[in-house]
């Protein structure tokens, strides 16, 4: 019996050697915990190159799942207080102000070849770059686009009722005005019966879209940098003449919204469009897929950039700077989601290799046209590859999405979102004002006011110098002399 | 002198060992149930952020006094008071109510029991899920039943007034089990000979529970209004769910104002002094109520 066995080990050696040669690099003894919101979105996605990544490597992928709204406190504490829990964090992008002192830099050679410029610049030079170091990976491409319904806005009848009640061509909205136009126009109408829908809802990812409506009167390319705070004194703009038209504007679209939007967060404004009940809705990019691929609209999915304006506020000379054109000032809310391997992790060169393997074109490419992944594009790659997308979208469809996403990143006005320590603190202030104004509680300068001088406060508090060097890196300002 | 006895001495060393046994245990317990009170007292006098990470600076009394003076502290108490006062004052008369239907062993008064008592097992999280669904403003039969009657549409979970008529419903609702299960508990443990002595003297339904049952389970009564009083002021899953505590902070609740404090801002030292605030507040409260339950019980004596 002993020699069988020894015959049968001695026969199994060179086969195991065998597998250890193939693993690419060898991490056979690695394990790496991944952390991530509740699946299936972004968790699913890390699970399928989880599972790429072990049969290449021999290495071991543990998720570690948490719901969202639990996720900022348990990395912020496993971070600080450097417990080593995850190897890897996927988180937003928003966050890397406070994480950014736990992190390390991504290896110089992920930094350079055609997988790093195939990822477009605005998240490869500015939502991956703190203080000029690269301490995060983009794994999912995220912003605002306006979602509309092509058998409504392409409807003969339709185009001449419009036309004749106000006196210009029906389609895709470049500017708020026109926006509130169509959606007054379809509230209600015979074809729909709601106009739009936006989410409201404390809580429910609201402030991202009263920035969105805020870009475009704020954003201006005469004071770059200056659309949440001045650059340079660091003193709150958010109760400017902009951010009241922006509060305004979107106060009036609950007229144009179901009723009870003011409890509507964005999971609730996904369905009122896929559904048919709304002709439009401002989201990211899941409202289209859901359009597309379960709703009753599908092959009427359209996508355009979010409307702008030809007047914008530049609060240096406190006046509105007017423009020839609309000026499109695309935000992007949220920014996507991130990896980042924390520096008390002692698996760093395996939990780099992992986050190369999630977001490397094949993968990742994979990845966006999957469902309940909830990755959006982020490559040229991803952009190009139309066919890619026929399990999805039918072609049209296909390339008014892909074009809304990849016009909105090449926008020369493009709006980066909010990104500062404390951002939670801003935007608890942020939301419980807003809530005020939308409900008619106070008037909306009022609320804007109070959250002007509460963020002036909690700038004193954090340190004044220290919150305007981090806005500045931001909004990718240079350093002040 | 007297010689000292062996027995008495055997004595003392016992009584001087069990120093050694009690002590440790003594320590232990104080040291567990006591230190987290006095390191979350110490941090409510400091500046404390761990977001972004600022070191802890002594405040003194800053903490407690800008909490005092915020208006959202202030309306965080007034809308818990609400919630609590109307909710706890509907379970209670509900339950009695139920508890003494039960009692009498109506038909199918086994399954009453049971159902009565399922939305107790329900955690507030799925029971807040359900109720976000029944009144929600498009698709919840709450307002199919109003539009029935010609009613627009209702935003319940919009609008302050009913957003916390919402949040009683639902605590009634998730809460009457309770009394209805101490109730019944109380009436079964009363003594039948006294009931029988009414009903041989003729006295009438209604007198035999104002001048006996009432009275009887008045002690209890007050201990199950306490408890649901204690227990309602911690209330924070069911407002976070339905409302998130809007517009605005029209629903917050101290609690989760305190959630709010601690896991969005981070703010530790403010977190810690509004923990105390709320201990605070609920030994007001509960000691008002057990002064206002003291004199209603000397009445009955």
């Amino acid at each position: 019996m002993k020699k069988l066995q020894k015959l049968m080990t001695l026969a199994l050696f060179p086969m195991a050697s065998v597998a250890h040669a193939e693993c690419v690099p060898d991490y056979s003894d690695v394990t790496l915990t991944v952390s991530t919101q509740n699946g299936p979105y972004i968790a699913s996605a890390l699970r399928t190159a989880g599972d790429s990544w072990e049969k290449r490597t021999c290495g071991t992928v543990k998720i570690v799942e948490f719901p969202f709204g639990e996720l900022f406190p348990k990395f912020v504490t496993a971070l600080s207080q450097k417990t080593g829990d995850f190897d890897v964090i996927g988180f937003i992008p928003a966050w890397v102000p406070d994480f950014a002192a736990y992190l390390s830099i991504m290896p110089a050679e992920m930094q350079s070849g055609d997988d790093w410029d195939d990822i477009h610049p605005v998240y490869r030079e500015r939502l991956m770059s703190w203080d000029g170091e690269i301490k995060s990976a983009t794994m999912d491409g995220d912003m605002h686009m306006l979602n509309y319904r092509a058998d409504l806005m392409e409807d003969q009848a339709n185009k001449d009722a419009f036309k004749k009640k106000y006196g210009y061509e029906l389609a895709a909205p470049v500017t708020w005005d026109q926006y509130y136009d169509i959606a007054e126009f379809f509230t209600g109408s015979k074809a729909v019966d709601y106009g739009t829908a936006e989410a409201y809802a404390r809580g429910g990812q609201q402030f991202w879209y009263f920035f969105s409506h805020a870009a475009s009167y704020t954003n201006n390319p005469n004071t770059p940098g200056a659309m949440f705070f001045d650059p340079v004194t660091m003193d709150a703009q958010i109760n400017n003449a902009g951010w009241l038209k922006a509060l305004e504007d979107y106060k009036r679209g609950l007229d144009f919204n179901p009723p009870g939007a003011l409890n509507n967060g964005s999971g609730d404004v996904r369905p009122l469009y896929a559904g048919g009940t709304v002709a439009m809705n401002i989201d990211w990019a899941d409202s289209g897929v859901l359009g597309a691929s379960e709703g009753s609209i599908a092959g009427n999915v359209r996508t355009a950039v979010l409307p702008g304006s030809t007047t914008l506020w530049n609060s240096k000379s406190d006046q509105w700077d007017s423009f020839d054109e609309p000026v499109a000032s695309p935000f992007l809310a949220f920014g996507g989601w991130q990896l980042a391997v924390p520096a008390d992790s002692t698996k760093q060169e395996a939990a780099w290799s992992y986050v190369a393997e999630v977001t490397s074109p094949k993968v990742s490419g994979k990845a966006i046209v999957t469902s309940n992944t909830g990755i959006n594009p982020y490559r040229f790659s991803h952009y190009e590859k139309l066919d890619t997308w026929t399990s999805v979208f039918t072609e049209e469809e296909a390339k008014s999405y892909l074009g809304a996403q990849r016009a909105s990143l090449d926008s020369p006005n493009v709006a980066l979102d909010l990104r500062l320590p404390g951002f939670f603190s801003y935007t608890e202030i942020l939301e419980i004002e807003l809530s005020k104004a939308l409900a008619g509680q106070v008037e909306p300068q009022e609320a804007l006011n109070t959250i002007a001088a509460e963020w002036n406060k909690l700038t004193d508090e954090f340190g004044r110098e220290k919150q305007l060097a981090a806005y500045r890196s931001a909004m990718g300002l240079p350093p002040l002399d | 002198m007297y010689p000292v006895r062996y027995e008495d001495m055997v004595l003392t060393k016992i009584l001087e060992s069990k120093h050694l046994f009690i002590w440790p245990a003594f320590l232990t317990v104080l040291i567990v149930s006591l230190f987290p009170l006095v390191y979350a007292l110490i941090v409510s006098f400091q500046s404390i952020r761990l977001v972004p990470p600022i070191p802890p600076r002594f405040v003194g009394l800053d903490n407690y006094a800008e909490i005092v003076s915020s208006a959202r502290f202030w309306g965080s108490i007034t809308t818990t008071a609400i919630i609590v006062c109307i909710s706890v004052f509907l379970q209670y008369v509900i339950g009695f109510t139920l508890a003494l239907t039960l009692h009498h062993n109506v038909r199918g008064a086994s399954l009453y029991r049971v159902v009565f008592l399922l939305p107790m097992f329900l955690a507030p999280v799925c029971v807040a899920l359900i109720a976000k669904m029944l009144f929600h403003p498009v698709l919840g039969p709450v307002n199919d039943l109003f539009t029935i009657f010609g009613s627009p549409n209702i935003s319940f979970l919009t609008v302050p007034p009913l957003a916390i008529a919402v949040l009683v419903i639902v605590e009634t609702w998730q809460w009457t089990p309770f009394v209805v299960l101490l109730m019944l508990a109380g009436l079964q443990g009363l003594p039948s000979d006294v009931f029988e002595a009414a009903r041989v003297d003729n006295i009438s339904i209604w007198r035999r529970f104002r001048d006996i049952t009432f009275p009887m389970l008045l002690p209890l009564s007050i201990a199950v209004i306490f408890i649901r009083m204690i227990e309602g002021f911690k209330i924070v899953d069911t407002v976070f769910i339905l409302t998130g505590g809007g517009p605005g902070t029209s629903t917050e609740t101290l609690t989760l104002f305190a959630y709010n404090e601690g896991f969005k801002k981070f703010n530790m030292g403010m977190t810690s002094a509004l923990s105390f605030m709320f201990l605070i507040v609920v030994i007001v409260f509960g000691s008002v109520y057990l002064a206002a339950a003291q004199r209603i019980v000397r009445r009955y004596k």
